[in-house]
């Protein structure tokens, strides 16, 4: 089997998931759960997609999946925030919302037909000096430039929470929201950012999806990548590098699936589908699911309450 | 205020989940001479409703069931609506729903709906049900079956790919593994392998058929094993397939082509790399169940779609690809097949 196709593929397997994993990231470091992340994904892979369609510029769809991602998790962030509702019904109320708005769209402005439109793709950019680098520079340094942005933030996410003031700020909103108060931290405005970064990151995601890795949009593009995304804040224990990896393993299993049912055409194929999950399932019991998650994720915050 | 915000949001949202489990109703294509040219004189107007688990506007087999439902219908001057995306486990409350609306037949795209179909349509006698690709044991007195030969499909597509390929590997991508598929699968491969016997068929499974990604990746790990002719059987995910194709091709020779199914893709001009498709005219078996609503025959019968009876064909060739001495071998299978003396 080669190598190399493989961790090609597990790169571009992995990136929309790092992409909404981050998304949640931020989400739940301010105290929110967000579920709905694959449905936030459906509305930003049809808006990026439109976008590109129409203007023909990769670009500019991915900024429109952020803009469609962030106007879509404000419906969440005005109810889960302001109105202190119960933040997994409207995170499952957003799953069924958008990709049902999103299906709708497309379907008023392309209708029914036996093919699918195509957009344009983003072109690849290697990096100059590092993509000499003999066998991993081809397949790591000539990429995407959002495949570039996706490790920049794991970067990034990881000084911004560990070595920032501002970061340590917004990680006290999702630990004790209280005591961040009293420190003269506006939780509610904090929660409301969080809930923005969230929306682009999930749009971007999105948009991946359908401006540089296929070039279609169809119902259901998503396949529950949001779902796995979740998980993976989870299994990476909210800490950049850990989400990191664990996408990186869930895309290295299943392009590794993909492959094996090509190699093996006798065995059910089942058995291979179940590879990523079983993976996912071993690392969760070797590395220990002790709650190491913010302490106020998923509790409402009511300043006035006691 | 926020009250009232709250309450518009509700709404909002509880509107797409209604939406979601009625579908959408696409008005009567008014057709006057339509419905005067088929002679149905009764006053009231016949109505047929569809209830797939695939989106309509997959650009495959839900797109392409939807628009043959829609195109029997215009023909004959049936009102239609759809349910589409629809769960598996709300198959028979919203093949229910649509009976007590008062849909005179229900049209149900696959096998999967067979069990959902059987158990509704004994509490509705008056309503008659047509399960696209459902067995042939599955018909009663308001069942009818409508099933295209799968193994010709297969014999069709493999016939081509196996005079096509130069490398002697043929890829084929699945969605899930559906009785129809299989079939489909096993055809391309008796196919192909009688054509020429050196021929080895890679397959494989997305285990969706919405996921367009990994028909790309999946296409991508064939190509590496160096197959040159693809058939698909998984809606989205073929799309997902040929743009992997098209991109290996590059901008030089295409050396690596698609054979595209269930509609006429070639004239379509999307993928560089088709060259040619096998053709299911599902609207024309549809029209046949349709006629015997009409009747009152309807029941108790499998409608079967072969090449035989029209209900497949051999699509637009991509002249450029296909030479004129190649399109006369192929149609010499096909003309074998419909003798049934290939593949043997």
């Amino acid at each position: 089997m080669d190598i190399g196709e493989l961790i090609l593929s597990t790169v571009r397997m992995a990136t929309p998931i790092l992409l909404v994993a981050l998304a949640e990231l931020y989400s739940e470091r301010a105290g929110l759960v967000n579920i709905g992340l694959d449905g936030i994904m459906s509305f930003g892979a049809l808006t990026g997609f439109m976008v590109c369609f129409l203007t023909g510029s990769p670009l500019l769809g991915i900024v429109a999946g952020a803009c469609g991602g962030i106007l879509v998790n404000m419906i969440y962030a005005y109810c889960t925030i302001s109105l202190c509702a119960e933040q997994i019904v409207y995170g499952m109320a957003i799953n069924i919302f958008a990709p049902a708005v999103a299906s709708f769209i497309y379907r008023i402005y392309f209708g029914v037909s036996s093919t699918l439109a195509q957009g344009t793709l983003m072109k690849t950019v290697a990096i100059p000096v590092l993509k000499d680098i003999p066998f991993l520079g081809k397949l790591l340094f000539d990429q995407t430039p959002m495949v570039y942005f996706a490790y920049l933030m794991v970067i990034f996410t990881g000084i911004f929470f560990n070595k920032t003031k501002k970061g340590l700020n917004y990680k006290a909103v999702g630990e004790y929201p209280k005591a961040a108060e009293t420190l003269g931290i506006n939780v509610v405005r904090q929660k409301y950012v969080a809930c923005i970064i969230c929306g682009a990151l999930a749009g971007i995601g999105g948009a991946y999806l359908t401006t540089c890795y296929v070039n279609t949009y169809s119902d259901g593009v998503v396949a529950g990548r949001g779902f796995i995304a979740l998980s993976a804040v989870i299994f990476g224990r909210w800490s950049s590098g850990g989400v990191l990896l664990a996408c990186l393993l869930f895309g290295f299993c299943d392009a590794l699936q993909l492959r094996l049912q090509i190699l093996s055409t006798s065995t059910p194929y089942q058995l291979f589908q179940m590879i990523p999950y079983v993976c996912t399932l071993v690392a969760l019991a070797m590395f220990g699911i002790k709650k190491a998650g913010p302490k106020a994720n998923g509790k409402p915050y009511l300043r006035e309450e006691r | 205020m926020k009250k009232v915000f709250a309450l518009v949001l509700a709404a909002a949202l509880s509107l797409s989940l209604a939406a979601c489990g009625s579908g959408g109703s696409t008005p009567p294509a008014a057709s006057g001479s339509g419905a005067a040219a088929s002679g149905s004189a009764s006053t009231a107007t016949y109505k047929v409703a569809m209830v797939c688990d695939s989106s309509i506007s997959d650009g495959g087999w839900g797109a392409a069931c939807y628009n043959a439902m829609v195109d029997a219908a215009e023909d004959l001057g049936w009102e239609t609506a759809y349910a589409d995306s629809v769960a598996q486990s709300d198959y028979a409350s919203s093949i229910t729903s649509y009976c007590d609306l008062g849909y005179n037949m229900i049209f149900l795209p696959g096998n999967q709906y067979s069990d959902a179909t059987v158990q509704v349509a004994k509490d509705y006698p008056d309503i008659c049900f047509a399960v696209l690709n459902g067995a042939e044991s599955l018909p009663t007195d308001n069942i009818t079956s409508i099933l295209p030969d799968a193994d010709e499909i297969g014999y069709m597509a493999g016939a081509l790919a196996g005079l096509m390929t130069k490398t002697n590997v043929l890829g084929f991508i699945g969605g899930m593994e559906i009785d129809t598929t299989k079939a489909k699968l096993a055809g391309y491969e008796a196919a192909a392998k009688a054509v020429n016997p050196d021929i080895t068929v890679l397959s494989a499974y997305a285990g969706s058929f919405d996921d367009t990604a990994k028909g790309m990746e999946l296409a991508n790990g064939m190509i590496s094993k160096k197959a040159d002719v693809f058939f698909g059987d998984a809606s989205a995910v073929d799309s997902g397939a040929r743009q992997a194709i098209d991109t290996a091709n590059g901008s030089g020779e295409i050396a690596i082509y698609d054979i595209g199914q269930p509609a006429d893709l070639v004239p379509q001009n999307q993928n560089a790399c088709l060259i040619g498709s096998v053709v299911t005219d599902n609207a024309g078996m549809l029209k046949l169940a349709m006629q015997d609503v009409e009747a009152g025959t309807f029941g108790n019968k499998t409608i079967y779609g072969s090449f035989e009876n029209r209900c497949l064909s051999v699509g637009t060739f991509n002249d450029e690809l296909v030479s004129a001495e190649m399109q006369t071998a192929y149609m010499g299978f096909i003309d074998q097949m419909s003798a049934g003396t290939f593949p043997g």
